[in-house]
């Protein structure tokens, strides 16, 4: 393990649902300025992961904390990027009000959303390159414009880390190098980021850390000794899936 | 009053026998609405029963000229306006983008309201047989006829045979429609035969128990059946049983209360048996579940404590 | 203040103050277990009137509301059991609590004057019948300005909290990761659509209630892109709903709340269609065909978005 200081940590992080287990035991570390990976099978527990960590579930054992500190004391400095099909996209708001919604943290009880959130809202449509979709309603862009506008409204929210769940589905080969540009800048510029990867060919691309999740953690740590065959065969059970990835990509 | 003269008294015997064949037939067919998980339609369907059966009237009285309060008139009617209020709100949420709980409310506030117009003309025009006619609203089992119960039992029978006579593609159905739809089985016909079942279901009972209500008959007694059993015809079954007996013993409770409708405390004994269901069925309930649960889970919680300090 | 005058501002008042909590209804996918509440609030008022002998009581109206409340919480435990499926829970509670109300009312429990017919339309006039007048001026019925309060409240919780109201309606994850208190308003928001029912009650009954709170905002969704629009096209059409519905009903003798369900409705169908059509008549402009004909078939391109799977389907918020 690096000696790096840990943007965030969980220790024994477990969640069940029901009576059944869907995370056990989960350790890992996520360093400062690191770009970390989830990657597990289909019902591996990642967004739970995510989610277990943002407090949208309640973990069964375990804790979480932020550089030491728990998650109510630094809400503001954390970025969420939920899967898009989480959300109604016939729900009546166009894009920069959608966008501006990641600066509703920071209103108090009276204040509402002026020129000045409005200003940083459009500034991170212009970062993820649809500053002219800003009038449209949010139900009329393409798959891959909708992951550029939630990108956009975790941008507006200013945090020191992000947490993506799967940002990269059903987008376009523009909408992805868009968003792959914005992310080598949060990096550059020092931002953490954690984020659900679904597609194994793509992992080494984005990420400089990689955590091999099944229901518990298969490994975690830098891409290079995490990301390897053996953890990867052990994570998907030699599924047919990941055998034909290793077949061709690894 | 004993059990002899209860049922020795006419009036006492056709609403109890009426109420049982409303509550055994809904309660059977409620199931598949249950298990499809569209229990709320009922609601709009019974309620959207009102104008149906107000049309019939009006047909019956100034078209036809005879008696309007009809038993197989109001099924007819009721079942026309209950399907088209279902057709309407599942186009809503097909064709616009108002979901689907919003069409259900949109088309059964349109329908029921167009019933209270109905209602209203006919109470001040001068039609024979319209008094008590709002009765439809919440029902008065006292004035079933022999003829109307022989009818009702008739056409609850009738879907009821449906149901047997397509139990394997109800079922099929029901619990996986892609492979019923791959199996070749038209799904539409099937849909659209389960759903008339439960329209009939829900509409037999419009003159004893009201539309208002109707919707408890449909979803309370699966809902109890569901606790005490894992198979589908146990439940169906069980469903029927329930609802059979809990409106008979619902009308024998009114009548001997006095002065109460029956439909109501119908309503308060299903939802009796559904709250003793909930609370105490053996393998299911929220008692033994919650018990079960929280001991399973303290157990994984201790282990996974355990298998965490090991580390 | 002539009765007629009086009467139509009561219909507008109502409208106005159950139509606009209604926009945020609509868009929670809330309007079945409104149905609900609005059913669960009889036994409420009924056992509320035997304590307090006024209809227009806070107390009775809190009260009530509670027991609409009830309908709400009943219904999330009933989920969370997980013994009962699919939208069963919704109807489960509500018509033992509107039976409990029905007995209540025919044993003359409380001697209110509460006919089981007015309960499920409520008859404005009747509602309008008590006038208050300042030194002896009419300023109209007295029940318009207990509705005038409710409409007050209702702008004033939805002005406050219309950031909160709009992120935890649209993702209400992302709400809570903001570190906003989700449940707490998202109750508190429920208890007042319940009190509104309450009030309004007396004036629309159950029926038109469901209608008041759900079919102006539905009608306004289908032709809004952004959510402040919506709420003030809901409050146009809960407007002109009212007054066309009143009127329709004053020259038709017909009943009233009923003529303003079935008003709503037909409005619906109306913009829904109109709006259909002028869809597809501004794609094939765009697309550069001409004559009525393209204008009868689906164009193709509505199908594939409904395939790729970013298609507004609806999206379950399940846990993975």
């Amino acid at each position: 393990m690096s000696t790096a200081p840990i943007a965030c940590r969980a220790r024994n992080l477990s969640v069940a649902y029901r009576a059944e287990p869907v995370l056990r035991g989960v350790n890992f570390s996520v360093p400062l300025g690191s770009v970390m990976g989830i990657v597990g099978p289909n019902g591996a527990g990642k967004s739970t992961l995510i989610k277990a960590m943002l407090g949208l579930v309640t973990p069964l054992t375990g804790t979480v904390d932020f550089s030491g500190r728990p998650l109510d004391q630094v809400r503001r400095r954390i970025g969420y990027m939920p899967q898009s099909t989480s959300v109604d996209w016939d729900f009546p708001t166009t894009v920069i009000d959608l966008v501006t919604m990641g600066t509703y943290g920071e209103l108090g009880w009276i204040r509402r959303p002026g020129k000045a959130e409005r200003a940083r809202a459009m500034a991170a449509l212009e970062q993820t390159g649809i500053p002219n979709l800003a009038a449209r309603q949010i139900g009329e862009l393409s798959g891959g414009q909708r992951q550029r506008a939630f990108l956009a409204r975790a941008l507006a929210q200013a945090p020191d880390l992000y947490f993506m769940d799967e940002p990269f589905q059903g987008i376009d080969a523009k909408s992805q190098q868009a968003m792959v540009d914005v992310l080598q800048d949060l990096r550059a510029r020092g931002k953490t980021i954690v984020m659900v990867l679904h597609h194994l060919a793509t992992v080494r691309d984005y990420c400089d850390h990689v955590t091999l999740l099944n229901v518990s953690v298969v490994a975690s740590g830098p891409a290079d000794e995490a990301f390897t065959k053996e953890n990867i065969r052990t994570a998907y059970e030699a599924r047919d899936g990941a055998e034909a990835f290793l077949a061709t990509a690894v | 009053m004993d059990l002899i003269e209860f049922f020795g008294n006419h009036t006492f015997r056709m609403v109890f026998l009426g109420t049982s064949v409303i509550g055994l037939v809904a309660g059977a067919l409620g199931s598949f609405a249950y298990l499809r998980r569209q229990s709320l339609i009922s609601d709009v369907v019974a309620h959207s029963a009102l104008p149906g059966a107000l049309l019939a009237f009006l047909t019956a009285v100034v078209v036809l000229g005879v008696n309007g309060r009809n038993m197989l008139g109001l099924i007819v009617g009721a079942v026309a306006t209950g399907t088209l209020s279902a057709l309407f709100a599942n186009a809503i949420a097909a064709r616009t983008k108002i979901r689907i709980d919003t069409a259900m409310a949109i088309s059964l506030t349109f329908f029921f309201g167009a019933g209270m117009l109905l209602l209203r003309v006919i109470s001040d025009g001068s039609f024979p047989g319209k008094g008590g006619i709002d009765d439809y609203l919440f029902g008065n089992a006292s004035v079933i006829t022999i003829a109307d119960l022989v009818t009702s039992t008739a056409v609850g029978a009738l879907a009821l045979l449906l149901m047997l006579v397509f139990w394997k593609e109800f079922t099929l159905r029901t619990f996986d429609p892609v492979l019923s739809t791959v199996l070749g089985f038209r799904a539409g016909l099937i849909d659209t035969l389960m759903f008339t079942t439960i329209v009939i279901a829900i509409v037999i009972g419009v003159k004893a128990v009201g539309v208002v209500l109707m919707i408890a008959f449909v979803v309370t007694p699966p809902a109890a059946a569901r606790q005490w059993t894992r198979t589908l015809p146990g439940m169906v079954a069980l469903s029927g049983v329930f609802g059979g007996i809990g409106s008979g013993f619902g009308a024998y409770l009114s009548i001997m209360l006095g002065n109460v409708p029956s439909g109501p405390v119908i309503v308060l004994v299903l939802f009796a048996i559904f709250l003793i269901s909930l609370l105490a069925s053996p393998r299911r309930s929220v008692i033994t579940t919650a018990l079960h649960r929280a001991r399973a889970r303290e157990a994984l919680r201790r282990a996974l404590l355990a298998e965490g300090t090991d580390r | 203040m002539s009765f007629i005058l009086g009467t139509s501002l009561l219909a507008v008042v109502t409208a106005l103050a159950c139509a606009l909590p209604g926009a945020f209804v609509v868009l929670r996918r809330n309007a079945m277990l409104v149905e609900g509440i609005a059913h669960a609030v009889l036994p409420g008022i009924v056992v509320g009137y035997a304590l307090t002998h006024d209809l227009n009581s806070p107390w009775l109206i809190v009260g009530a509301a509670l027991a609409g409340l009830l309908v709400v919480l009943g219904n999330e435990w009933l989920i969370r059991t997980g013994l009962v499926t699919g939208d069963a829970p919704q109807g489960l509670l509500f018509p033992a609590l509107f039976a409990a109300g029905v007995i209540f009312i025919t044993l003359d429990f409380s001697h209110v004057h509460l006919h089981t017919h007015v309960v499920l339309v409520g008859d404005l006039n009747l509602a309008a019948f008590h006038q208050l007048s300042v030194n002896g001026v009419s300023i109209g019925p007295r029940y318009l300005y207990v509705m005038l309060a409710v409409l007050a409240v209702n702008v004033a919780f939805i002005t406050i909290f219309y950031p909160k109201l709009k992120v935890t309606t649209f993702d209400h994850q992302f709400a809570t990761v903001l570190g906003m208190r989700t449940r707490l308003l998202n109750t508190s928001f429920m208890f007042l659509v319940s009190v509104t029912v309450v009030t309004a009650f007396h004036a629309a009954g159950v029926i038109l209630v469901i209608s008041l709170l759900v079919v102006p905002a539905a009608i306004a969704h289908l032709i809004s892109r952004r959510l402040s629009v919506m709420l003030v096209l809901t409050a146009l059409f809960a407007v002109v709903g009212a007054l066309a519905g009143f009127w329709i009903a004053y020259a038709l003798n017909a009943a009233t709340s009923a003529s303003m369900a079935v008003f709503f409705g037909l409005l619906f169908i109306a913009v829904a269609v109109i709006d259909a059509l002028a869809t597809r008549v501004r794609r094939y402009r765009r697309a550069g065909h001409a004559g009525i004909k393209g204008l009868l078939v689906r164009p193709p391109h509505e199908e594939a978005e409904r395939l790729d799977g970013s298609s507004p389907a609806p999206s379950p918020q399940a846990a993975e």
